[in-house]
């Protein structure tokens, strides 16, 4: 594997001073165990959203409060994890005259104005203890289902945070190994799936459990003074990674602004901006410009915008480089306070990861220009959100869901971007239909690509998905967070934009819009509609090679119609063969 | 050699096709190694038929049982050598392959792809119907729909189609008719149900399954027919058994019809062939660990069963440290032993990385151009350079001095591209890599024990593979594994596990019941209904009602959860299984389970029986294995020499004893360090253990000293 020889020369020294191969044996070790955490709370959760979609995040942090190692998860709650860890548990001994935690402690905490992410976002903290000292935490996120607030699966549009569900500040659930059994009885009093709520903490109990578990044998067999100075190196080499690639990429200042919809209570978008500055060591994201919060669930808080830069950079880097507290250094974040990326108190901040979402798209656009290789056009850009609620008629029960539906990718500079796939910061699995139609009363009529939803380019954007629901003798309440209605995913070097998303409710024969946020009742019947946004295109469409439009109509991807429109191709009638001369016309007469 | 019968196993793998011979009488073994020909890998086959034979003068007409092993299911759909498959499924769902599972397979990478579907969209059908989650039918089957489906796929010159309709799981009326419509528009379509071949609920899963055997089907099928075409011209009579991914085996015939279920079938005969070498000393709870050129794969079995998971990936991505959102390959729900592959096999390569980290795998230089040692033009270190700078290998006697190692060639590589940017000397640097390879080991040695909660204190490693027992004696240490066995043949003694196995047929039926709520008496239904189906195939195998077994199992989880844990049904005497107190027993045995896998167990939550299981198992006597026995020259007979080998607990070389495999007889005791040579392996025995050498020629090895 070749390597300028700097590079190479300069790492030598740094490296000598520990042995590489017990720091690789360390570094591997410590990430199983988060990755054993892993596993084990998913099998042991209750809610689809935990056991099948993955949305939950597991990571080892120091006694420090540095990220040390995490598993594979949903990266938008690993720095998450990282940030809030030290910032909890100071509190915590703050407000409790400097008590500090004991072994068999856990910290339950979801309060986004301390730098949690949004309320659905539970994380439980464990200490861990090694000859009677503490030597770090580990701990996980979850997003449960529902903590309340003022509609089902609590991801509502609303003006202030107390609407939104319960807040947890920090506090136990675990004391000296027993759970803390009036903490866990008002936070069930305050949600609506409460077996699935509780079974899921159960689920994250168990997870740390396992990961303090797993760890002890480490701390055992190495002793707390050799793996703290591994942890050091762990920290510094990822460090050292990041700014030898800091020095490769170009230098200078790189802009670019974004729209959400709107802010889910007024119609008015919220306006997004970023300037990044490499300069050769460091990295420098700087969002003054954006707009300023709103009294309205679409705020993402500090760590949610923080976790978006961390995104954007790792994806443009060497990807083998560990994503620890060392990648965090060379990474500076300019977000005023009070704006739409750094949210104050009581605003809302349900939106907060739809805002973050949209913040990679938008960076990702303003590095197009020196870095056009590295990028991706404009994505699906949103979590698009849909949860729903009501009382099972088969058991008088009330229950809840919750899913995020997938989209386009944008396309890429020398590939096409995939259809209907998770983006960014959210790699969420889909719920199988059988299983949700066997667990909740509702029933799926169609799941399938969007035909023609593609920005269309040399290298196309993904497709859009489309889900249809239908409410099964009761009247839910139906809510959806999402964006993308009015401003499609944008395309990159002349590539067009993909199709905008729509959200439409089907009741009594009339089909209504219902725009990315909403929460309607409905009535047994009713059903919704989705259909996600299409990803950007890469580059002209004129330039798409023919026989990939020819493949794409032959699919069913894009139809007969596009092809000729928007990529200036022609298809022999009846036949699969590009019509050769037609489509030279066609393109020569669009480049006139 | 008259009056003898034999029983030949070949087992096909990517480098290698080996074959072993036992004669049934006298125990004895042979075995053959050919190159494989994976343009045709029938012609390999028969080569190590033809071999195996000849080194024995046997006549191909003593051959009482042939079994096989092969990875061309497997091999045929990561090539995307598959002939054009259908996809048939509900209204609005034709998308299903597309979409899959909706994630990308690596987080921060802007690059990835999503893997291609094995049906493309305009061969994805769909008909008008619809089942709810019941089984109960919202939407009757549109039958003129599937005839003008039925004439589209007879247009597009469609041999082979996979059916997989919305809750079939739950009730296969829909697809059964389907299957007869198509078949009478074209007798010869293949068709492959998903309410036959997986009838267990979430679709994706499910359709993915299917789909493999439909694209798989006519590969197997012709390959099969050509093996067997082949094998009765060279005058062999008996019946083609094929090994499946779950460590049974079952007749060509069947294999051809549901391949789906053989696509990890040749490493699945490692770890039956492990079990088998580990049952003979009286050992039942072990790890397989098999180390060949480009991984090294370990797989558990507890109380004598293989563990066996329906969590699988075909062609997924083998990556130490990735978790579990893989989707890199397509998913299956068929039962496959359960093991955990990493990329550290002889000829996986050492680099440092830009950090100045220095990583090993899992890339491999593969067979060719291979490690530097072979001189065939690799450049790139590996393992095997470095266990030959270590002077582990022995540069004179590689496969039994088949190929001449370059000792110098690969130090110069180790110091260049490792030792030097790291500033290391190339021993340390060598060291390191056999020690990072060795942790890389390590976790998938812990992922088969300890995450799985077995203490692998408790258990027993059987190393083969050619690079296996150069490693495994550091990895028992490690993880205070106390017994450690060396089969004789390492290099081969995976075939043999396609001879020591039953016919094994898995059958398995979704109905989610609450345990409380269940009825015993339907539940003996469903299990009968499953072993009267295994019964017939059994029959039809040629199995005798007195080899047949039958092991019913639940497959529960806490209500609300989605991951579910197998228990076991015993079957007592004239206990059934299924009368109302086995069902508490087995709830109960469930929350011991959930805790010793999850480190906690609920009992006071609802519990839910999902899946109901049948494996009937068609019973075949295993062979004996001959005796090496004593011959009363000690020990020192077997010597030849000694070389300087590195320790890295003696931070040195260590002037070490080498010893030939071959003239090492029962009762013979090695000390160690020691380093035993054999044609196809060789064994490194570390300070602090002894060797001893059993009546069947395998090594165990233990902490102790000298006696």
């Amino acid at each position: 594997m070749p390597q300028p020889e700097s590079r190479t020369v300069t790492t030598a020294s740094a490296v000598s001073a520990m042995d590489p191969v017990l720091f690789e044996v360390i570094r591997n070790a410590l990430v199983e165990a988060t990755e054993e955490m892993s596993v084990t709370l998913q099998r042991t959760a209750y809610s689809t959203n935990i056991k099948t979609r993955l949305d939950y995040s597991c990571a080892f942090v120091d006694a420090e409060g540095r990220m040390i190692a995490q598993a594979f998860c949903q990266p938008a709650h690993l720095v998450t994890i990282g940030r809030l860890v030290p910032r909890a548990v100071a509190e915590y001994a703050d407000e409790h005259r400097g008590a500090t935690l004991g072994p068999g402690d856990a910290l339950l905490v979801n309060d986004p104005h301390r730098q949690a992410s949004h309320l659905n976002d539970v994380f439980l903290i464990s200490p861990f203890f090694h000859d009677g000292d503490l030597v770090g935490y580990v701990a996980n996120c979850c997003h449960h289902v529902d903590v309340g607030g003022g509609a089902p699966a609590s991801i509502g549009a609303f003006r202030e945070i107390y609407q939104e569900g319960i807040i947890l500040p920090v506090v136990k659930l675990f004391d000296d190994g027993d759970l803390v059994d009036d903490v866990l009885k008002l936070m069930l009093a305050n949600v609506r799936a409460k077996k699935e709520v509780a079974g899921d903490l159960r689920a994250q109990h168990a997870a740390n459990e396992i990961g303090l578990r797993r760890l002890s044998t480490l701390w055992e067999r190495y002793g707390t003074e050799m793996l703290g100075s591994y942890m050091d190196r762990m920290i510094e080499y990822s460090e050292r990674r990041l700014r030898a690639e800091l020095a490769e990429l170009p230098r200078g200042e790189f802009a670019a602004e974004g729209c959400l919809d709107d802010d889910g209570i007024t119609g008015e978008p919220v306006r997004l901006k970023v300037r990044i500055r490499f300069d050769g060591s460091t990295a420098r994201f700087d969002f003054t410009g954006t707009d300023a919060q709103r009294a309205a669930p679409m705020n993402c808080n500090l760590t949610q915008c923080f976790t978006a830069c961390v995104y954007v950079l790792k994806c443009l880097v060497d990807p083998d480089i560990p994503l620890n507290e060392g990648f965090y250094r060379p990474i500076e974040v300019i977000a005023p306070e009070g704006s739409a990326v750094n949210v104050r108190p009581p605003a809302g901040v349900v939106g907060g990861w739809e805002v973050a979402m949209r913040l990679c798209d938008i960076m990702f656009r303003a590095l197009a220009d020196p870095l056009p290789k590295r990028v991706p056009a404009g994505t699906k850009g949103m979590i698009c959100h849909v949860g729903f609620g009501g009382e099972d008629p088969a058991t008088g029960e009330y229950y809840c869901f919750l899913e995020t539906l997938a989209g386009g990718y944008g396309g890429r500079h020398d590939a096409d971007g995939p259809d209907a796939v998770q983006t960014h910061i959210q790699n969420t699995q889909n719920a199988p239909v059988e299983e949700t139609e066997l667990n909740y009363p509702v029933r799926i009529h169609e799941y399938s690509l969007v035909p023609d939803s593609e920005g269309a380019g040399r290298w196309r954007g993904g497709l859009a998905l489309c889900r249809e629901y239908e409410f099964v003798g009761h009247e839910p309440m139906f809510t959806t967070l999402a964006d993308r209605a009015r401003f499609p995913a944008r395309g990159l070097y002349g590539g067009d934009a993909g199709k905008v998303a729509s959200y439409m409710l089907i009741s009594g024969g009339a089909a209504r819009d219902l725009g990315s946020k909403a929460t309607v009742q409905l009535t047994a019947g009713d059903r919704v509609r989705i259909e996600t946004a299409g990803g950007g295109g890469f580059g002209p469409a004129r330039e798409r090679d023919p026989e990939a439009v020819l493949r794409d109509v032959r699919e069913g991807k894009v139809s007969r119609a596009r092809a000729r429109e928007a990529y200036g191709v022609a298809i022999e009638p009846g036949e699969w063969a590009v019509d050769l001369a037609e489509t030279g016309r066609l393109r020569r007469s669009a480049g006139r | 050699m008259t009056g003898n019968q034999f029983h030949l196993g070949i087992d096909v793998g990517g480098t290698f096709t080996d074959a072993v011979l036992i004669c049934e009488e006298t125990g004895r073994i042979d075995t053959a190694k050919v190159p494989s020909t994976p343009a045709d890998p029938s012609i390999g086959f028969m080569a190590a038929v033809e071999r195996v034979l000849e080194g024995r003068a046997v006549d191909p007409g003593t051959i009482s049982r042939l079994v096989h092993g092969t990875t061309v299911a497997t091999n045929s759909l990561i090539e995307g050598k598959t002939p054009k498959t259908a996809f048939v499924t509900t209204e609005g769902f034709g998308d299903m392959l597309e979409i899959a599972r909706q994630v990308r397979p690596s987080l921060y990478d802007v690059h990835f792809e999503k893997s291609r579907p094995l049906v493309p969209r305009d061969l994805c059908y769909e008909v008008p119907e619809r089942l709810d989650a019941e089984g109960g039918v919202l939407k009757p089957l549109d039958e003129d729909a599937v005839r003008e489906i039925a004439a589209a796929l007879r247009a597009r010159a469609v041999r082979s189609v996979a059916v997989c309709l919305l809750h079939g799981y739950a009730n296969p009326v829909h697809e059964a008719r389907v299957a007869e419509i198509l078949r009478e528009e074209d007798s010869d379509l293949l068709i492959s149900l998903s309410s036959t071949v997986c009838p267990e609920f979430r679709e994706y899963f499910r359709a993915s399954t299917c789909v493999i055997n439909a694209c798989i089907v006519p590969v197997v099928a012709r390959y099969l027919a050509g093996i067997e075409a082949g094998l009765k011209r060279a005058g062999l009579q008996a019946e083609l058994l094929v090994m499946q991914s779950n460590g049974g085996v079952l007749t060509a015939a069947q294999a051809a019809s549901k391949p789906v279920f053989m696509v990890e079938s040749g490493p699945a005969a490692g770890v039956v062939s492990a079990n088998f070498i580990a049952g003979q000393l009286g050992h039942t709870d072990l790890i397989s660990f098999d180390m060949g050129g480009t991984t090294a794969k370990a797989g558990a079995v507890l109380d004598g069963r293989p563990r066996v998971t329906k969590e699988y990936e075909v062609g997924a991505q083998a990556q130490p440290g990735q978790g579990m959102t893989r989707a890199s390959g397509y998913p299956i729900r068929t039962p496959v032993i359960d093991l955990v592959e990493v990329g550290a096999g002889g000829g996986s390569r050492a680099w440092v990385d830009p950090g100045g980290g220095l990583r090993v795998g899992p890339r491999s230089a593969g067979a060719d151009p291979g490690p530097i040692c072979y001189g065939r033009g690799g450049t790139e270190p590996t393992i095997t350079d470095a266990n030959l700078v270590l002077g582990r290998l022995n540069p004179d006697y590689f496969l039994g001095g088949e190929m001449e190692l370059d000792v110098d060639a690969a130090t110069a590589g180790i110091r260049e591209r490792c030792a030097e940017p790291l500033g290391l000397a190339p021993i340390e640097a060598a060291n390191g890599i056999i020690e990072i390879a060795n942790a890389t080991m390590v976790n998938a040695l812990r992922l088969v024990t300890v995450r799985r909660g077995n203490d692998p204190r408790e258990l027993t490693m059987v190393a083969f593979g050619g690079a296996g027992p150069l490693h495994a004696n550091r990895l028992c240490m490690e993880m205070q594994i106390p017994v450690l066995v060396i089969p004789p043949s390492p290099g081969t003694a995976s075939a043999l596990g396609l001879l020591v196995t039953d016919l094994r047929h898995e059958f398995s039926r979704t109905r989610v019941t609450a345990a409380g709520a269940a009825d015993p008496g339907q539940i003996r239904s469903l299990f009968e209904v499953m072993e009267n189906e295994g019964r017939r195939t059994l029959r039809r195998e040629g199995v005798a009602a007195a080899d047949m077994a039958f092991r019913r199992g639940i497959e529960m989880r806490y209500a609300g959860q989605s991951s579910e844990v197998p228990v076991a049904l015993p079957r007592e005497g004239a206990d059934d299984g299924t009368d109302a107190r086995a069902l508490v027993g087995a709830v109960c045995r469930f929350h011991g389970e959930h805790e010793r896998i999850y480190g906690r167990g609920y009992p006071e939550e609802p519990v839910e029986l999902v899946n109901f299981t049948v494996t009937a198992i068609g019973r075949i006597a295993r062979p004996r294995l001959s005796k090496i026995g004593a011959n009363g020259e000690g020990v020192s007979d077997a010597l030849r020499g000694t070389r300087r080998v590195f320790f890295a607990d003696a931070a040195g070389f260590v002037e070490t004893a080498i010893y030939d495999r071959a003239r090492l007889r029962a009762g013979h005791h090695v000390a160690g360090p020691a380093i035993i040579e054999e044609v196809d392996s060789t064994t490194l025995l570390h300070e602090g253990y002894r060797a001893g050498v059993d009546e069947s020629g395998n090594l165990l090895i233990s902490p102790g000293r000298a006696p």
